[in-house]
């Protein structure tokens, strides 16, 4: 991760098309952190309902999102 | 398309995929198979590390230049967050811990944008790669070896093809040694 870091550091945060696609790689790792979670509730038997309202988000959001996956 | 591919075949793309990681490209290239072809193991070397070593072409010294090219196009999603302050590589450990081995690429996220360790070959790399079926079956062999992975570097642009080049090796020649193999050695 030092190299990371390093080349991090040395970025120029101004630069918009640096910043921009460093939160759409955020964004995709959220995406993916998610369907972990959910799918790890259904499969302890959690409803929709319960969680969208952890979640904070709407139950048809949640359902609409992950119905299709198969959770 | 792996189907067909022998274990020594299948091991150099795995070590590809593995070296272009190590050099922290965004994409698999041809170079990246090459130097999997020399690692990947067989009895005791792969096929097609036979014809190289044959051909008087050192793995030492290809490595060498290959670290000299240029890195090429994209950046690591692992280095945009870390921009961010987020540690990819210690998100993946926990999310593995959780979930199991490779969590965050089985995710729909994670497929389609092939960030979380899995990284995508160029399309030099995936021309070689079809090529590679091409080469066996003019052979008329049934396996796809190391050694057909081999002409399908040297058929294909891409860095591999230049760098083999350089050092006199030809995709005419190299077939002709792959036909000498014959029916005496296996395909590995």
């Amino acid at each position: 991760m030092t190299d990371a870091t390093a080349v991090a550091a040395a970025a120029s945060s101004k630069d918009p098309h640096v910043g921009l696609a460093a939160v759409a790689a955020l964004r995709a790792l959220q995406e993916s952190l998610e369907e972990l979670q959910v799918g790890n509730a259904r499969s302890q038997g959690w409803s929709w309902a319960q969680i969208a309202g952890v979640l904070q988000v709407s139950k048809q959001a949640v359902h609409k999102k992950y119905r299709r996956l198969g959770y | 398309m792996f189907e067909r591919f022998t274990q020594a075949a299948r091991r150099a793309v795995v070590l590809a995929q593995e070296d272009a990681r190590e050099r922290r490209q965004a994409q698999i290239r041809t170079e990246n198979l090459l130097l999997g072809l020399y690692d990947a193991p067989a009895t005791p070397e792969s096929t097609a590390a036979a014809l190289l070593r044959r051909a008087g072409v050192e793995r030492a010294d290809l490595a060498v230049e290959i670290t000299r090219l240029p890195r090429g196009e994209g950046t690591l999603d692992a280095e945009k967050l870390a921009l961010l302050g987020i540690d990819l590589d210690a998100v993946r450990r926990q999310a593995e811990e959780t979930f199991g081995p490779g969590a965050l690429d089985r995710t729909r996220a994670g497929k389609q944008r092939r960030m979380f360790g899995h990284i995508p070959f160029d399309d030099a790399s995936k021309k070689a790669l079809e090529l590679s079926l091409r080469e066996a079956l003019r052979l008329k062999h049934k396996e796809i070896g190391s050694e057909h992975v081999l002409l399908g570097l040297l058929h294909a642009e891409g860095g591999a093809r230049d760098l083999l080049a350089a050092r006199g090796v030809t995709l005419d020649g190299m077939r002709t040694a792959v036909e000498e193999l014959g029916r005496g050695e296996a395909s590995g």
